[in-house]
This record gives structure tokens, sequence and C-alpha cells, in this order.
């Protein structure tokens, strides 16, 4: 049995689509949908886009690197480093040239003095590992002691809202 | 028998999976994005189930299930937004039982779909039974007599409409136990490796009152302290992916204190108040109403209150378990509660992908605060612990 998909009739309204990217996650787009991540504390958002093709994609990494972790099941958005490669990879996949990519850095906050500074290594990671890629940061807004949550839009307008309500777009 | 509670890791990507497949099924049905929020392992007793679901009215589907997994899976909605989901549907609200029935069969299919792939073994699905149920009775039968049973509990979430659900499976024990065991790697069965996260089967139930006698110590304490009448409203202990806890928290401003726990097991204790509960208990609890709602005297307020509290709680651990811990001074935070314990999260997930997370929810007689308690220990240290208690 199939059912008609409500999105699909065209006298509907449109509906913006978004796509949740949790902690450790990454996602990759190439339509309109507005890809989000909340609550980035010590997590670093990197967001790539390519402007030839429209493909973007984001990552929510937790930690700086990969290297020298044993853990059962290694999930590569974890990571600082194989999370970027991943994410290009999967950029690149859809049809995004990495000599067009450009990229956006959000949140590496220091939350809490009791777990070492996890945040700031994780942005001085993202921007390695993006110089690494030759991918150029366009803008950052990162670092301090606050939440933020990102809303990465069509046409690579990101924009940041912070836990105190501030709001602006990168 | 012993158990490596890692093979808990497999059984619960395999929930995670199959609740994807509920979500595809689902959202092809509406034309509605759906998002797997959380999956989680619950291991609780009847009793904490049953406050869990206090004044909860669900609806939902029931099948039972054979062949590959026994036991009973219910796919259950908020009572409150069954008008919502109808709306989504092909032939609206007219519809009524007969489409809420057919969406919880086709979900619970794409769900047991992803176990049947996984154990190379078809699972028989008997034919939906419809239910309306108050509290814990939307449960699986036999999920409230048993003694620390598992249950798992997915919950999705419709990101273009006010829609979520929760598919909770009561695996038949004895089978469920042998499919666990059966998945546990030779190497920990031996026990005696210090990076070992092997435990006796029978001890897995000791995880369950150490969500229990922690909370209740921790109500106590506050008790003490305040003069006034504490309870704890649910406690239960879950396994749950790390990555999972920031969501679970939710985006919300929250207030209160963290600390570092040492000894067996070393982890983190994570007290959380709303932004206005935060501001009613420091009121409460000061001689005078502070100038600012949460300024620096309502954080020494709530820093020691967290105090009392964390070491009412790793007293009750200490107990159970036999071990000595102690906690780091406590540190005040005010942020999004999913930012507040990122960095815990992220510190632990360099030894771990999963973590046991008990969930308290602590109220005090006529202060309008609830607390929450995320209590996330080093599961190797942990399962050291048990070992150790049971041969005692």
């Amino acid at each position: 049995m199939s059912y008609p998909r409500p999105t699909d009739d065209p006298t509907s309204p449109s509906r913006e689509r978004r796509v949740k990217v949790g902690v450790g996650d990454l996602a990759v787009v190439t339509d309109d949908a507005t890809l989000t991540t909340s609550g980035l504390g010590s997590c670093v958002a990197v967001a790539v886009y390519d402007p030839e093709t429209g493909a973007r994609g984001l990552l929510h990494a937790m930690l700086p690197t990969a290297g020298g972790i044993r853990t059962p099941a290694p999930r590569p958005a974890k990571y600082v480093d194989s999370g970027v490669d991943t994410l290009v990879s999967e950029l690149e996949s859809v049809g995004a040239s990495r000599p067009s990519m450009r990229a956006w850095l959000v949140g590496g906050a220091e939350m809490l003095d009791i777990t070492e500074a996890v945040g700031p290594r994780n942005v001085v990671q993202a921007e390695r590992v993006l110089d690494a890629a030759s991918i150029p940061v366009l803008a950052r807004d990162v670092g301090d002691t606050i939440g933020r949550t990102v809303h990465f839009a069509a046409g690579g307008a990101l924009t940041v809202r912070a836990a105190d309500g501030f709001e602006r777009t990168l | 028998m012993r158990v490596d509670v890692r093979a808990l890791g497999a059984c619960n990507r395999l929930a995670e999976y199959g609740a994807q497949r509920a979500a595809d099924a689902l959202a092809e049905l509406t034309g509605t994005d759906l998002a797997v929020e959380v999956t989680g392992a619950s291991l609780a007793t009847g009793e904490d189930l049953a406050e869990a679901f206090a004044g909860r009215e669900s609806v939902g589907v029931s099948i039972g299930l054979r062949g590959g997994l026994s036991g009973e899976a219910v796919l259950a909605f908020d009572a409150a937004q069954v008008d919502g989901l109808l709306s989504l549907l092909p032939g609206g609200a007219s519809m009524g039982r007969s489409a809420v029935t057919e969406v919880g069969n086709i979900a619970l299919g794409g769900f047991l779909d992803g176990w049947a792939n996984y154990l190379g073994r078809a699972i028989d699905m008997s034919p939906p039974r419809y239910l309306e149920a108050d509290g814990a009775a939307v449960l699986p039968d036999g999920a409230l007599t048993g003694d620390g049973v598992f249950l798992f509990e997915s919950r999705l979430d419709a990101t273009a409409a006010d829609l979520d659900f929760a598919i909770y499976m009561l695996p038949d024990s004895g089978p469920f136990r042998d499919l666990v065991v059966g998945r546990t790697p030779a190497a920990a069965t031996h026990g005696g490796d210090s990076g070992s996260t092997a435990v006796p089967y029978e001890s897995l139930s000791t995880f369950a009152s150490l969500a229990k006698r922690g909370s209740a110590n921790a109500a106590d304490n506050i008790g003490m302290m305040t003069g006034l009448e504490t309870t704890v409203e649910v406690s239960r202990l879950r396994f749950v992916p790390l990555t999972d806890v920031p969501t679970e928290v939710g985006v919300e401003p929250h207030a209160g204190t963290v600390f570092e726990l040492q000894g067996k097991p070393s982890g983190y204790l994570a007290i959380l108040f709303s932004e206005q509960g935060a501001a009613n208990v420091a009121a409460a609890m000061l001689p005078m109403e502070p100038a600012e709602p949460l300024g620096e005297m309502a954080q020494n307020a709530l820093c020691e209150l967290g105090n009392v509290m964390t070491s009412g709680f790793i007293d009750g651990w200490a107990n159970v378990l036999g071990t000595s811990i102690s906690h780091s001074p406590p540190e005040f935070v005010h942020d999004m509660g999913s930012a507040t314990v990122s960095p815990l999260v992220a510190k632990l997930s360099r030894r771990q992908d999963y973590g046991f997370v008990i969930d308290a929810a602590i109220q005090t007689e006529g202060v309008q605060a609830r607390c929450d308690v995320y209590a996330l220990p080093d599961e190797r240290e942990l399962a050291a612990a048990l070992e150790e208690l049971s041969h005692a």
C-alpha cells in the first residue's frame, strides 16, 4: 500500500525542512534544508559550504582527535580530525569540489573548570585539520564560557544563537 | 554466568537501528521528517517503572514476539498527541483507532526488522492490539513484576510537527540473557583483566539499586539541611549512548552544580534545575530574598545544596558497592543544559561509547523546584566494583 506524501502535494504550503545534527554526528544536504545543531558547549561545530554546487555539511564533534583512543565502536564524527575528513569526503561524494569549499567554526567553549579545556583544544584541532585540507575558515564564533545553537541555511547563511539569547549571523 | 556490559552496547545499537527503521516507515506514511532522538536500555525494578510512568496517559499498539526474539513490544504515543498524529495521516481524524493501530504496526515492523537482520532469524509478530493505558500499564506485560528487567526505549521526534513517541520492548529474560551472554566476547568472560567490563549476570540488578540508594540518600540530606520534606519522584538507571545524553538534557537554560567523582567508580555528577527552579530553591535556602535571582548568594546556596546532595548520592553508592568514593568541590553552572553536560560526556567518551546514566528527579515540599541528577560513572571501574562485590 502506498500513501501520498503531504509534502508532495503542490497545493500544500511548503514547510521548511530541518535536518538535526546530534552530538558526534554529521549531515550533508544538497537541497534547501536547514542544518541545525543545538547545545554546543565544549563541542565544536564545523560547517562547510561549496557555493559552486550549493552542497552544505555540518559536523558536531566532541573530542579533538581519535588518535590513541581505543573504543569498541569508532564513530568518526565524534572526533574533530576524523569528523572533518568524513564530512569533506561526503561533500565530495555529492559533487562538491574541495577547492571551492568554505568553512565556519562555532563552539569550543570552556564550560567547566573540571574538564581540562577540551573546548579550546577542539577549536585548535579544527583549525589545523581545515588548514591541512586547504579549506579557508570564513568566520568563527568560538571559545568563551557559553553554550550555542547553530542554524546553517541554504546559501551558506550561518546563524549562531547563544544561551543568553544573543543571536548573530556569521 | 557472566555478561559483558559492552554486549548491551551491541543490543542498544540494534535498538537504535530498529528505531530508525520505524522512523523511516512512519516518515513515509505521514510525509513528516522524523528523527530518532534517544535510544536507551533501562534496567529497573517494577516499582521504579511504576513511579517513572505515574500520571502519563498513553495510546498505542502492542504486539507479541516469537522466533528470533520472544517477549512483547509496545509503541506508545502520549494521549495528548494523538490528534496531531491523526492530522498527519491520509484520512485524518476519522480513522481514529484503526489509524493508530496501522501506524503502530508499520513502525514496530520496521523496528523488529532491524533486530531480525542482526540475529539472522525471523521474528514473528502477533496481530497488533490497540491499547489505551494510564501510567505504567502501557509497558509490556511483566515489566512491573520483574526484579531488574531490561527495557529498550526509543524516543522519536517529528521535526516539522509536535509528535513524538516511544517504543518499549521487554524481551523474555531467559532467551534475551542467552542472546546477551552469547554476544559477550570470550576474552571478557574470564574477568581478571583491569579493562574488563564483564560482570556476573546476577550483579546487574545491583545497578538498579545504585540509582535508588543514591537518590534516596541525596533526598534525605536535603531534608536534614532544609527541614523540608524531600522526596525522590523518579529514579532509574539506563544504559545509553553517551552522545545522546546532551540531547536528553535539552537546550533549555539550566542552573546547578557539577562534580567530579574520584574513587571506585570515578566519573561525574550533575545536578540541574530549570533557571526558575534554581532561583526558587536558592531563595528558600537564604534568610532574605537575594538581590539577583542567580547572583553570588544564590550560587553559594546552590553549591552548598549540591555538596550535600552529592555526598548523599555517593555514600549510597559506596554502601552498595563497598568502595570509597569522594567528590571535587562544586562547580556552579548556568547555561543551556546540553552545553553544560557536553564536556563531561566528552571526557568520558575517551574510554567508552555508552554510559550508565542514573536519572533521579528530586522534589522538595513547598518549593517549586525539581532537579534532575545525572550520574555518569566510568563503566570499567563500575564493572570492577560489581565484580568485587560478587566475590564478597
